[in-house]
């Protein structure tokens, strides 16, 4: 039997919404590469650790998970900085492999630490403002995913103006460019390091609390959500906001149309054979330029 | 010559022989054998890791993807159509090198290296773990008990231990022998720099293929015995974390090292196991936990892992041997 067309009107919808939210996941870690050339590989797991976080104080201030990205983004930045001034720092320069192998490390403490705290069982926030559908005919809409759809468009496209249009923004475009000339001209890079490294794992603590208003967390949404990010920069290429929200789309609606069409099992099998595919053919992405 | 050979061999055969004696030491207590057998499945696992991790710096973190693959492959034929692992393993790491000439062959020929490499294969895993819940179901399967040589399946771990004490041998000495032979020396000079290792005529695609065929190989010969181990498969054998684990024994060990990595993958085994008897109901993961710890702390303070002491412990024993400087 084939699903009705509304059914996969409806997943498309799904997805599309997801993939903002991804857009949002995958900011952060695209400028911490983009402009630091840091392989973060415990990015996901950010999410992951914020996600538990955002479950906790939910549900003991009774209060709806997006409120509580006013508590996680600023603990996030606190927790960033000193990560990278505990552990990015002393590999930058470093081969690859080992800066790889740390944040692997890290990656790796936070998931065993969720293991540790809180068992592999799914947890979710019960209370959720949002947590009702709009039927409009033809699909019906969750309310919450909308919103975290259309506050993850409004953040993304935020850090793109703030990149563009201000002075920070042209300091943290310098230093990717090229940190040493950058630095020459006055421009203090180990600041816009702890910036730009802050502020991305912020951005995890800001898409955590997005996640939490539908989504569940366990300690293994951190290996995926990691490796989907990734999926999106490589898709995605560095550099531009309008790739990033591109892949991020396609990611999110190819995962929901797995789900729908094939089986929730293999709803990250799909996009990862595509993100191998795209490596053989486009190594600088399907949106990076050449 | 024949110091060239003794020098791989000799080794290999230090550590079947200590190996051996260890279900003496331990008076057959099968708690300790199974616990050795693991530590030395884990071991050849790291070992082989080290081809493609070590020497050629590919940042591989499938290896469970490998194992899995041939390892359900050989214990299938074996309870399905009774076809002895004898023929399996071989089968299993036929098939394991067919993945990975699928998988390296563009990876390689499209110069995917790096944190995209390392992807890749993380991918794979996943890739395979959800297929195998399509193909497998999501329950466990426990393998019907028979006994023998012919299924390589005995009421005690002992025979067992010592077949895998020969493939762990094995793995040794291809290790020690690569790294002294001339593709030991092409995998190296990719590993510091492929670039210059293309412009001196390297065929870095072709040596990097074969390191990463070589370890599916024998990661999918191991396959059999691990799920023999664990006297359970499933879609849970596809491992991501597990294949994580593997790539930290080698970089802990100190990459390219061949004592280091057999050091850390036993110490991290004991540890393991010390903290799961002691603190796993309590705590579960705080062994993993530790070890990404662990990780860190050498990725930042000591990037050459515990190669460095290691190796004076190997050079000590070695003029001991031979009775000279060495």
């Amino acid at each position: 039997m084939l699903p009705s067309s509304n059914l996969i009107l409806q997943s498309v919808l799904d997805g599309v919404f997801l993939g903002f939210l991804y857009s949002l996941m995958a900011l952060g870690l695209s400028l911490v590469f983009g402009v630091m050339g840091i392989i973060n590989f415990a990015h996901g797991d950010f999410i992951m650790l914020g996600s538990y976080l955002v479950w906790i104080l939910a549900n003991s201030l009774r209060s709806d998970p997006s409120l509580m990205s006013v508590i996680t983004v600023p603990l996030f930045f606190t927790i960033g900085a000193a990560i990278y001034v505990a552990i990015i720092r002393p590999v930058l320069g470093k081969e690859p492999l080992i800066q790889i192998a740390v944040t692997v490390g890290v990656g790796y403490v936070l998931q065993n630490l969720a293991l540790m705290m809180f068992r592999a069982e799914p947890r979710a926030v019960q209370i959720s403002y949002l947590n009702f559908y709009v039927n409009l005919g033809l699909v019906s809409v969750h309310t919450a995913k909308l919103t975290s759809a259309l506050l993850s468009l409004f953040i993304v496209l935020g850090v793109h103006y703030l990149l563009t249009k201000t002075w920070v923004g042209l300091a943290i475009r310098a230093t990717a460019y090229d940190k040493e000339i950058a630095s020459l001209m006055g421009i203090n890079v180990g600041k816009i390091f702890l910036l730009v490294f802050g502020l991305g794992i912020s951005l995890t603590g800001l898409a955590a609390s997005l996640w939490m208003t539908f989504g569940q967390a366990d300690p293994y949404i951190g290996s995926s959500f990691g490796l989907l990010t990734w999926v999106i920069i490589a898709l995605g290429g560095l550099g531009g906001v309008s790739g990033l929200l591109a892949s991020s789309i396609i990611v999110g609606v190819i995962q929901s149309l797995t789900m729908t069409l094939v089986s929730p099992s293999v709803s990250l099998a799909i996009p990862y054979i595509v993100f191998i595919i795209v490596l053989w053919f486009r190594p600088q992405g399907l949106f990076g330029k050449g | 010559m024949r110091a060239r050979i003794s020098s791989f061999v000799l080794p290999a055969l230090i550590v079947v022989v200590a190996g051996a004696t260890v279900p003496f030491l331990v008076g057959f207590n099968q708690y300790y054998v199974l616990l050795a057998l693991q530590s030395v499945i884990i071991a050849s696992i790291a070992l082989a890791w080290n081809i493609i991790g070590g020497y050629a710096g590919q940042l591989d973190l499938a290896s469970f993807a490998y194992v899995g693959l041939g390892g359900i492959l050989a214990t299938t034929l074996m309870t399905e159509y009774n076809i002895t692992p004898w023929v399996g393993m071989f089968l299993g790491a036929g098939v394991s090198a067919t993945l990975a000439f699928f998988i390296g062959y563009p990876l390689f020929r499209f110069g995917v290296k790096g944190v995209w490499y390392a992807l890749s294969t993380a991918a794979l895993v996943v890739i395979l773990h959800e297929v195998s819940i399509m193909v497998l179901g999501s329950f466990d399967y426990y393998i019907p008990f028979v006994e023998g040589w012919y299924y390589l399946r005995f009421r005690t771990w002992e025979n067992l231990y010592y077949f895998s004490l020969i493939i762990l041998a094995f793995v040794i000495s291809l290790n020690l022998y690569i790294s002294r032979s001339k593709v030991g020396y092409y995998l190296k000079a990719i590993r510091e720099d492929e670039v210059a290792a293309e412009a001196v005529g390297i065929d870095i695609r072709k040596y990097k293929l074969l390191a990463l065929m070589t370890y599916a190989s024998i990661l999918g010969f191991i396959g059999y015995i691990y799920i023999v181990s664990q006297r359970t498969f499933s879609y849970k054998t596809f491992d991501s974390s597990l294949s994580v684990y593997i790539a930290i024994i080698g970089i802990v060990g100190g990459l390219g090292s061949v004592s280091g990595t057999f050091t850390a993958a036993l110490i991290l085994k004991v540890v393991e196991e010390y903290l799961r008897g002691y603190l796993g109901g309590v705590l579960p993961g705080l062994h993993l936990l530790l070890f990404g710890v662990l990780l860190i702390t050498v990725g930042i303070l000591r990037p050459e892992g515990l190669s460095t002491l290691t190796d004076a412990l190997v050079k000590k024993v070695k003029a001991r041997i031979w009775g000279g400087a060495p």
